[in-house]
């Protein structure tokens, strides 16, 4: 009275005798290191109708699978899967599985083919929220306009004491070039772009020709210069 | 309007996302399990205790639910230790536990097998044991599965029997088949039920179904090869099936022969087992019986015999025989208390205890009586006591499981885990309650978020009148609270501590205050009704039940029947000045067949009454409005405040307030209402509008007529009717980029219809599934699309606001470029054959022709995954974007944004006209984006429906899904633009002025010097 396992296996599957388990497993790894952290998790074929658990160690089965081509995918809560493409075929031969982009058309199929049992590992865990933007000081210094403005405030402090150690003569001349310069930029503000355009390159004409004098003159009038402002001081 | 909107896209444009520190405050989550299912020894409740390495012990209850759970709730604190979801077509038929496993049949039959550990939950093995399609289906469910474990100390195997018929022996480890063993005749009338293991024999028990009754069949095989030693009937003759067969074992005391024990004529035989089966059947000697119960102690040798005057015996297994160890004192029939419930349990080192549970009329509390066999050296001792159950809040106890603890000689604590018929389960430690699961709302039917009036903050009383004395009196006693404001004030000035949208809403003030608003409006009243026969209170802060009613049955108390929640309306809100009403349509199924349509209207904050019929402390009566089931339902805003009008089966128009008021403002309304109805027989399915005449007939009511009738293929039976929100529409147009002016098509009798192949018919490959917009007030269809079935199934997903219709299926399509996957369409209509063509579609006469003048724009998408609801956000002024909100099959609520889904997105890179209006160029498929799971780390499982109410900031909208969980949450579609934005630093805003105060008082002095010293030197 006792029927063989097989036979048993036969009338269990006789409605679908081309029908295949499909077997695979899920890899664990950094993003998801084993059952407890992935939760209850279905692996599923298209639209779900057919299905397997995920169990502890990671193994699922989707039974009786006809033939056909599918699109696999895993309904994991916080991982994310990649999804399978997965040929059944009528024949004895073990089903072709190769990876698959959700959008994309299933044909021309892909030419790379992934090994059979299923192997899948989670590719990344969601990260659900935005991190909060808290004050603080550093970050806030940090800021390349907030060095800007440091810059620019550390400038304003300096310029008096740099131009009271600066040498009268040089200081005469960078106020001229100053003078200039301010000129030139009220004169392009006002619209007057050729006017303001000639002054600059003016400006750069006697830039040039300053710095020969200045060294063609030499130092005698450099000191009498300086004489004289010590004089005016006095 | 123009710039609004450009100022609302923009923000929009921000993704809006959760943060960390929003988790529990802004949203809640409330996992459950399900309603137990109590009909069947296999599915109920019942005590395990885990035992932990270090030798720790901890109980949990497990249970199979209506939900198609599979849960362990800890005894201690009511939490869920694990749960397991079943699908919703693979039903848990039963579960048996052993020591550190559980093992789960689902689906026809028993085609799936399921070990968990039953420490965490975790899923050890799955298994298909027979193809889906050829599982018997049986009434009970459970009838033709049975689990079994070896006899072995260790590594157990576990034979299964599914089917009927079929019994395999399975490895406990790999879940591989060591031997299957088929019934021969399964054509036969034998039907396998039990299985019961010794170390040497397996037996399986069976009923083989003779004239007017059933046989007894045992077979027994061989536990290593599954060879048949024996298979025969014992003469016998049960009329009442498995409920009262079993095998009786003792665990102590392994040499007593098991025996077979079933119920037959009054009288209680029993017969040794043993693998020849060669003994006769004996007779328990003594008083007549009416029945016997299982109380799930079979293996401990003792169950629970009831006499015919109604006395509860209790009946061991005894080397001799069966034998009357106890027979429970006042335990006959009798009208001073209820029928008892008679439970088995354990206790930790593994004593059997026998609870029996009834309800004392007299004294208007349970009591329970709980023997324990092994006390009173051997003679048997019972603890009695009394427990408050409270009946008018959790109706009658369905069920108890009891698990018990003898700390002492002669004292017995006795655990009860009761589970009542509005679907709660309790935790009794002797007379104290440990927890309450609300485990009926799990199975919430409809669901409604009442605004909360404001709070009153002072009463101005007579104030014209009173003197100057009482006046300074009153004006000093308000003065005394001004320190702590004033103090209340430099803090919020300084610190910066604003109401902000992600404090929690409910400030920690005393409970007896009456419930209200919080500064946005985020707080509201869910009131949420069951099929179990309750309607609760909700309170959206944080989740906790506010107050609940049992419905009362009215006249069908005398037969007894259910109350099944049709739909809810607020009849009145906070706007109205008085607390706010809700009135819940019902249908009462008496069992007696008849149906009547009963309404219960309550006050919303408190759940009293509203008609003031029925004392707060007990049952909620209804008003039997309509003798007969309903057709339809609506709220309608007349004149004379709300009413709630229901069509009965004669398209008799009863209403609710049936003042003479309500009369008048009705007949004054009824002839321009349109009312679409689904009629005519499956496979002939029509849509039908009405009209109401403003005359009424003889009878004192109005009956609508039919106007129109639009059949559908005969291949499509209507699945859904479904309809736009009642929010307002803030602006009737979108202007484009080049300063034209699409007008959205907003007609008020706009309705949506998904169709599908019947339920009756054959499935084919090539039915298929519709959607349609149809004017509803004369029938034309202004959109229609064909989608395909998956293998003659339809899923089709569908939701309308404004002037937008999305809906969602999954394409199984193999044709053109194989590109199967869910689909959402995005489809929007627009009057008129273009831009600039106003046709006022809002008001347009139901008559005129233009109704039907649409332009459509859609797109279809590919969606990530498949989704179980749809709907969209809802706001109070409808100024913000509205979001496509999902529930998905992940178990996850999951937002959308328009801008992803707008029908007009273009297919090139946007021209800066279209950029202006924040188009972002097509890409078929819809990110799935993690920052936008509103559920985060929750897993929301099984959701039925979202139900989005606004808030009273414009920005907001509120969210709460249900379905197996609960789940609030708050969206901002369009950022929250309305309040202070929550990265706004204040912190950073005070330094840098303290920064740029120090700065000028440090330069000050400084250029006063320069000043000084350039008048001097200059």
């Amino acid at each position: 009275m006792r029927i063989p396992l097989a036979l048993l296996a036969l009338t269990s599957s006789c409605f679908s005798a081309l029908a295949l388990d499909l077997k695979g497993r899920i890899q664990w790894n950094e993003h998801c290191e084993g059952l407890g952290e992935l939760g209850q998790t279905k692996v599923v074929l298209d639209n779900g109708r057919l299905h397997g658990g995920v169990t502890q160690d990671g193994t699922f089965v989707i039974p009786e699978v006809p033939a056909g081509t599918y699109v696999l995918s895993v309904l994991a809560h916080d991982h994310a899967f990649e999804q399978l493409r997965v040929d059944i075929f009528e024949t004895e031969t073990l089903p072709e599985v190769r990876p698959y982009f959700p959008g994309t058309p299933l044909n021309p199929p892909s030419t790379i083919t992934l090994p059979y049992p299923i192997t899948l590992t989670a590719r990344g865990k969601h990260d659900y929220f935005v991190p909060r933007e808290s004050f603080n000081v550093l970050a806030m210094f940090k800021n390349p306009m907030m060095m800007l403005m440091l810059g620019a405030g550390v400038l304003v402090l300096l310029t008096p004491m740099m131009m009271k150690n600066m040498d009268p003569e040089v200081m005469e001349e960078f106020k001229e070039r100053h003078a200039k310069m301010s000129g030139a930029q009220s004169a392009l503000q006002s619209g007057d772009l050729m006017g303001g355009f000639s002054q600059l390159l003016s400006a750069a004409n006697e830039e040039a020709k300053g710095a020969t004098s200045v060294a063609a003159k030499g130092p005698s009038a450099l000191g009498a210069k300086q004489r004289g402002g010590k004089n005016k001081k006095r | 309007m123009r710039h609004l909107s450009l100022f609302l896209l923009c923000l929009a444009a921000c993704t809006h996302a959760l943060h960390s520190y929003e988790v529990g405050v802004t949203d809640w989550h409330k996992p459950l399990a399900g309603v137990p299912l109590v009909q069947s020894h296999s599915t109920a409740p019942v005590f395990h205790r885990r035992r932990y390495e270090d030798g720790q012990t901890s109980s949990v209850v497990l249970t199979a639910t209506q939900s198609n759970v599979l849960a362990a709730i800890h005894s201690a604190n009511g939490s869920i230790a694990w749960r397991h979801i079943f699908d919703d077509d693979d039903h848990i038929i039963g579960f048996k536990r052993d020591t550190d496993i559980v093992v789960a049949l689902s689906g026809p039959g028993g085609a799936n097998f399921r070990v968990f550990d039953s420490n965490s939950g975790h899923l050890l093995l799955e298994r298909r044991l027979h193809d889906l399609a050829a599982g018997r289906l049986q009434e009970p469910e459970s009838l033709g599965t049975s689990v079994g474990f070896g006899a072995e100390e260790k590594e157990k195997d576990i034979y299964v029997l599914t089917n009927g018929h079929t019994l395999r022996r399975l490895d406990r480890h790999t879940g591989e088949v060591r031997w299957g063993w088929t019934a021969p005749d399964q054509t036969s009338s034998v039907l396998y039920s039990k299985i019961f293991v010794t170390l040497s024999t397996v037996y399986l028990l069976g009923l083989s179904k003779s004239f007017a009754s059933y046989t007894l069949h045992v077979t027994s095989l061989s536990p290593d090869g599954g060879v048949v030693v024996y298979s025969g009937n014992v003469p016998s003759s049960i009329k009442t099936g498995f409920s009262q067969a079993f095998v009786l074992s003792d665990v102590s005391a392994p040499d007593t022969v098991p025996r077979v024990v079933w119920f037959e004529d009054g009288k209680i035989k029993s017969l040794e087992l043993a693998p020849e089966l060669t003994a006769k059947p004996a007779t328990v000697k003594g008083a007549a019986y009416k029945t016997i119960e299982d109380v799930g102690l079979s293996e401990y040798g003792q169950f629970v015999a009831i006499a015919e005057n109604g006395s509860g015996r209790v009946i061991k297994l005894t080397p001799e025989g069966l034998k009357v160890i106890w027979e429970y004192s006042d335990s006959a029939t009798s009208p001073t208390r209820t029928g008892s419930i008679y439970s088995g349990g354990l206790d930790v080192d593994g004593h059997p205890y026998i609870a029996r549970v009834f309800w004392a009329h007299s004294l208007k509390t349970m009591s329970a009586h709980v023997f324990a066999s092994h006390l009173a050296e051997g003679k048997g001792l019972v603890t009695g006591y009394t427990f408050p159950f409270k009946t008018g809040e959790h109706g009658i106890i369905r069920h108890v499981a009891v698990e018990a603890a003898n700390p002492e000689h002669y004292r017995v604590l006795a655990r009860l885990a009761v589970t009542t018929t509005t679907g709660a389960v309790q935790m009794w430690q002797k007379d104290q309650l440990q927890w309450t699961r609300e485990e009926g709302l799990a199975d919430i039917r409809v669901a409604e978020l009442v605004e909360l009036p404001e709070r009153k903050i002072a009463l101005h009383l007579d104030s014209e009148h009173e003197t100057f004395g009482a006046r300074v009196a009153r004006q000093l006693l308000d003065a005394q609270d001004f320190p702590q404001y004033a103090v209340n004030f430099v803090r919020r000035f300084v610190t910066g501590s604003y109401t902000s949208v992600s404090t929690p809403v409910v400030a920690p003030t005393n409970a007896s205050e009456p419930l209200s608003r919080d500064a946005f409006g985020f707080r509201k009243v869910i009131v949420a009704a069951t099929p179990y026969g309750k309607i609760y209170g909700i309170d959206s802060a944080n989740g906790d039940v506010l107050w609940s009613r049992v419905f009362g049955l009215g006249w069908a108390a005398q037969v007894g029947g259910q109350i099944i929640p049709a739909k809810l309306f607020v009849t009145r809100t906070v706007n109205d000045g008085e607390s706010p009403q809700v009135v819940l349509v019902t249908q009462r199924k008496a069992s007696n067949g008849l149906v009547d349509t009963v309404l219960f209207h309550v006050d919303a904050l408190t759940g009293e009454d509203a008609r003031r019929q029925s004392p707060s402390n007990d049952l909620l009566q209804g008003e039997d409005a309509v003798s007969g089931p309903l057709v339809e339902a609506f709220l309608l805003p007349t004149d004379a405040g709300r009413a709630v009008v229901l069509l009965d089966e004669f398209l008799q128009v009863h209403l609710y307030p049936n003042s003479d008021e309500v009369k008048a403002a009705f007949a004054a309304v009824a002839p321009s209402l349109r009312i679409p109805l689904r009629s005519g027989p499956p496979g002939q399915r029509r849509l039908t509008g009405h009209q109401v005449p403003s005359e009424v007939e003889f009878t004192g009511l109005h009956i609508a007529y039919p106007t129109w009738s639009l059949p559908f293929p005969t291949g499509e039976d209507i699945f859904a009717v479904f309809a736009r929100p009642t929010d307002p529409v803030a602006s009737l147009g979108k202007v484009l980029g080049n300063r034209t002016t699409l007008y959205k098509y907003l007609n008020p009798n706009l309705v949506g219809v998904v169709t599908g192949p019947p339920s009756t018919a054959p499935l084919s490959e090539k039915a298929t599934c519709g959607v349609y917009l149809l004017d509803g007030a004369k029938g034309t269809i202004i959109y229609h699309a064909i989608l395909p079935s998956v293998g003659g199934r339809c899923d089709v997903k569908a939701t309308l606001v404004e002037n937008w219709l999305v809906y969602h299926y999954y394409d199984p399509e193999v044709v053109v470029n194989q590109a199967k996957g869910y689909r959402v369409v995005s489809v929007e209509l627009y009057e008129g054959r273009g831009v600039d063509d106003k046709r006022k579609s809002s008001d347009m006469s139901s008559l005129s022709n233009a109704t039907t003048d649409v332009s459509v724009y859609e797109q279809a998408y590919v969606f990530p995954r498949g989704i179980r609801t749809i709907t969209p956000t809802s706001t109070s002024y409808g100024i913000s974007v509205k979001d496509i909100i999902v529930a998905n099959e992940n178990g996850q609520i999951q937002s959308f944004p328009r801008r992803f889904l707008d029908p007009r997105r273009p297919k090139h890179k946007p021209t800066t006209e279209e950029a202006e209006e924040w188009l972002i160029q097509y890409d078929p498929v819809i990110p799935d984006d993690p920052k936008r799971v509103l559920s985060h780390h929750y897993q929301v499982a099984k959701t039925q429906k979202i139900v989005t109410s606004p808030a009273l900031l414009e920005s907001t909208s509120l969210v709460f899904a249900h379905g197996l969980d609960l789940f609030f949450t708050r969206i901002a579609p369009s950022n929250t633009f309305d309040v202070l934005s929550e990265s706004f630093n204040k912190p950073q805003l005070v330094v840098t002025i303290a920064g740029l105060a120090f700065a000028i008082v440090v330069v000050k002095p400084i250029v006063a010097r320069k000043k000084l010293r350039e008048r001097w030197y200059d």
